[in-house]
């Protein structure tokens, strides 16, 4: 309501009469005040105090005299764009308003954002007015007084002071954030980006840091245009602030230093030894000066601070130029119009007399940042594009590793394939040469001696295809069933039995797999069986042949028992004695006329 | 004087005379087959082929129908096996039995498969030869242990397949409970052990004809349920490698 019954007013007033225009107030005297020493004289404004007192502390009271047609009737207001360390404002011998306390130097500084004090209507008059500035000036700190402005409201409110309030504040609170932005950034890759590929523990990036201890030195020091009241007395802050400017140079200083890959040349190591003297030598040369009160130290000391960055950038640029890449191009150009800008701020800051300049680095550094964040974000994403890599790389060595794997694994097979093939192979010849070829030439021997009778020879031949069809049975025998076995001989042979009038008992009981008859012992086993009956049939002149099998504490027994004439136990027909051997079963033998008893235990 | 196990009792009650008709290519065992029917005074001989396609051409044209088939499954021109499946086909009534020479388990299950009721081998005595095609007429059929085996494992193979899937889809699982009966099965499984159709009989309190006729039964429904099968050729495929 109060805003919209003063826009009110002012309309009123505006369009009562013609707008009085903002008077520039550029002239008037100074009464100043520097180490005890009181002197007037006339100023002309802008009044820069460190060029008229040699960075002296002081005091300074500037009368400033207009004269008004006429008393306004709008809302007046006095815009300064630039005063300080400390000041009073007054009007007509009113005070209109205090900017921290005259009475204590070295503390708040005023001077870094620009001032807009409204008037009351009743203190202007017609005719000759006064408006008093009085400022506390501490040394090096930029105080002084710029050029005033008094005039309406609008447009010295909403036109000059805004704008330059939003030059002066609110670009270093913008330039403050994004420096913190982009070095946050830079110090979480550089925190999270550990190549632990290294031998001797982990290494960081380096250029990440530096990029990060760059921006944060910088948001420091851009943060300083909106701090009013610093923590710390001007003298410390003061050199804090010269330490974090050159932090930040000596900061991207190193950033190239690793852009440009020198840190892996041992020509160009040396570098980092000037580049941190940069910074010790900051720290000491504004020491020197806010203490001494001579602010040429640290004057002096950019100069060649300035010097041997320019000669740094230069070595950058030309590196640069050798091997380009869009990283270096970028920086190398931000590099140059930094030092130009830094160039001219020395010029203009500590030599010109020009009062109320704010520095043009500030601006340049954004671009630095900006390129500093490109580089650190390609960076980052070449790392994971090389990290993806590996994985793929390691994926496919794993496949690799697989497919030799599984064709060293088909090789073995294929051999274990064809050593099976050979064992068979050796087996089935093994098994002619035993039966059917040994049983075909004692046929032939038989009929070529033209002794033998044909049931001799007929007995032969039938022997060798019984052989051979028990061979063929074995093929199908599971191994250990010794129960099949005698089922598969039983069958085999009974015709023969019952040719020969041999009555056969069948006492086989369900017996369990013995476990050690493979299908070479199932063979060994099947072949001592048929001799052991062989020989029944040829020499026992039996009438009853029984077949025994049964489980006795766990071991399977077998029993071929005849009631033929009998032999000589004590002779053990090497056939037999033989083929038990290599089955690994214990062969007992028992034999007396009308009994005999072959024995075979699996213990 | 040689012939096959289980084959004991003879029923010679009917008079009726049986045509054979021999399938194989080795003529010196067409001849001792023809001098072994013609001996016989209850088979007589209706003439042999010596391929396969002989045989199916007399097959198509015969105005006798055979009652016994010999056939031999090594033809120079295939497999008997197509005979066999042919013969039964357009004859029921016609009985195939196959020549073997050792009577080994995998040809004689395939032709068991195919609707062979019999085999007989080819070293038997020609008495022989033709006592096993008369009683195998008059109902017997022989069956070595090691074949007795490998249908157990084959109906142990389908009981295990049919008992997780008891979905409709599977045609072979649901004929599989009903492929042996548990009379069946006992014989089956004593055959196995060595046993003799007349041990069996004994121990089982039954006749010889009634445990031949099981096993007459069983061959017949190896034969059904193989057709069946051809449907489901994993299944066959897995009796056949079965180790059993």
């Amino acid at each position: 309501m109060w805003l919209a019954a003063l826009l009110m007013v002012v309309g009123a007033a505006a369009a009562a009469e013609p707008a009085e225009s903002p008077i520039e107030l550029r002239r008037g005297t100074v009464t100043t005040t520097v180490g005890g020493v009181t002197h007037t004289a006339p100023a002309e404004l802008s009044y820069h105090w460190d060029r008229q007192h040699a960075g002296r502390p002081g005091f300074a009271d500037f009368e400033l005299p207009f004269t008004l047609e006429a008393e306004p009737e709008a809302a007046w207001g006095i815009f300064i764009p630039r005063a300080g360390n400390v000041l009073e404002v007054r009007l007509n011998e009113a005070l209109l308003q205090a900017y921290g306390d005259l009475a204590r130097g070295n503390g708040p500084d005023y001077a870094k954002a620009p001032i807009y004090v409204p008037v009351p209507g009743h203190l202007l008059k017609a005719g000759d007015n006064r408006l008093q500035i009085r400022i506390r000036a501490d040394s090096a700190r930029r105080a002084g007084l710029s050029r005033v402005t008094i005039g309406p409201a609008t447009p010295v409110r909403t036109e000059l002071f805004e704008s330059a309030y939003a030059w002066r504040f609110t670009g270093s609170v913008l330039l403050t954030a994004f420096s913190l932005v982009v070095g946050g950034i830079a110090l979480a890759l550089w925190l999270t980006q550990v190549d632990a590929g290294a031998v001797g523990g982990q290494r960081r990036e380096g250029i990440y840091f530096w990029a990060a201890l760059a921006e944060f030195c910088w948001a420091l020091r851009v943060a300083d245009g909106v701090i009013a009241e610093p923590p710390l007395p001007w003298g410390a802050w003061g050199v804090l602030m010269a330490g974090c400017y050159a932090g930040w140079a000596a900061s991207a200083m190193m950033f190239c230093y690793h852009l440009a890959e020198w840190d892996g040349a041992p020509r160009m190591r040396w570098l980092r030894w000037p580049v941190a003297a940069v910074v010790a030598g900051t720290i000491a040369a504004s020491s020197m000066a806010l203490y001494r009160e001579e602010p040429y130290w640290l004057t002096g000391w950019l100069a060649l601070e300035i010097v041997f960055v320019a000669l740094f950038v230069g070595a950058f640029a030309v590196a640069t130029v050798r091997q380009p890449n869009v990283g270096r191009l970028l920086v190398a150009a931000a590099a140059l119009v930094t030092l130009g800008f830094g160039t001219r701020d020395w010029l203009v800051i500590r030599l010109s007399d020009a009062y109320g300049e704010t520095t043009w680095v500030r601006y340049s550094s954004v671009f630095f940042g900006i390129a500093l964040l490109l580089i650190v974000l390609r960076r980052f994403r070449a790392a994971s594009i090389e990290a993806r890599g590996w994985v793929a790389t390691l994926a496919e060595r794993v496949a690799q590793r697989e497919r030799e794997l599984a064709s060293t694994f088909a090789a073995l097979e294929q051999v274990a394939r064809d050593q099976a093939r050979t064992h068979e192979r050796e087996r089935i010849l093994r098994d002619m040469h035993d039966g059917v070829g040994s049983h075909i030439s004692s046929a032939i021997r038989q009929l070529q001696s033209g002794q033998a009778s044909s049931d001799e020879l007929l007995r032969t031949l039938r022997d060798s295809l019984d052989k051979l069809k028990l061979s063929i049975d074995s093929i199908h025998l599971p191994p250990g069933d010794v129960g099949a076995l005698l089922a598969a001989l039983r069958y085999r042979l009974e015709p023969r039995l019952a040719a020969a009038g041999i009555e056969l008992q069948w006492a086989v009981d369900e017996v369990p797999a013995v476990k050690r008859l493979d299908a070479q012992g199932m063979r060994q086993l099947q072949f001592l069986l048929f001799e052991a009956i062989s020989n029944v049939l040829q020499h026992a002149h039996a009438r009853t042949l029984r077949i025994e099998a049964e489980t006795v504490a766990g071991a399977v027994q077998l029993r071929v028992i005849d009631d033929g004439r009998g032999f000589d136990a004590s002779h053990v027909p090497r056939a037999l004695s033989e083929r038990a051997a290599t089955v690994g079963t214990q062969l007992g033998l028992e034999s007396r006329p009308g009994r005999t008893v072959v024995q075979l235990g699996f213990g | 004087m040689l012939r096959p196990m289980n084959i004991e009792a003879l029923d010679a009650g009917t008079t009726r005379r049986w045509g054979v008709l021999v399938v194989e290519d080795d003529s010196r065992a067409r001849s001792f087959f023809e001098a072994s029917v013609q001996r016989s005074p209850r088979l007589f001989w209706l003439g042999s082929a010596g391929t396969v396609q002989e045989a199916l051409n007399w097959l198509a044209q015969t105005a006798t129908i055979p009652d016994v088939l010999l056939v031999d499954l090594g033809m120079p021109d295939g497999s008997g096996l197509d005979v066999i499946r042919e013969a039964v086909a357009r004859f029921p009534g016609c009985e195939p039995l196959v020549i073997s020479v050792f009577g080994d388990e995998e040809n004689v299950l395939s032709s068991i498969e195919a609707g062979a009721v019999g085999y007989i081998h080819k070293d038997a005595a020609p008495e022989d030869i033709a006592q096993t095609i008369v009683e195998m007429k008059a109902g017997a059929s022989p069956i070595s242990p090691m074949i007795a085996r490998r249908v157990l494992a084959k109906y142990r193979s389908l009981q295990l397949a049919g008992a997780p899937a008891a979905t409709p889809e599977a045609a072979v699982d649901s004929t599989a409970p009903s492929l042996l009966s548990s009379r069946e099965h006992e014989v089956l499984t004593l055959i196995a052990r060595g046993f003799s159709y007349a041990e069996i009989a004994r121990l089982k309190g039954l006749s010889v004809h009634t445990v031949q006729t099981h096993i007459k039964n069983l061959y017949g429904k190896l034969a059904v349920h193989s057709k069946s099968e051809a449907v489901f050729e994993a299944t066959r495929l897995g009796l056949l490698s079965h180790p059993g």
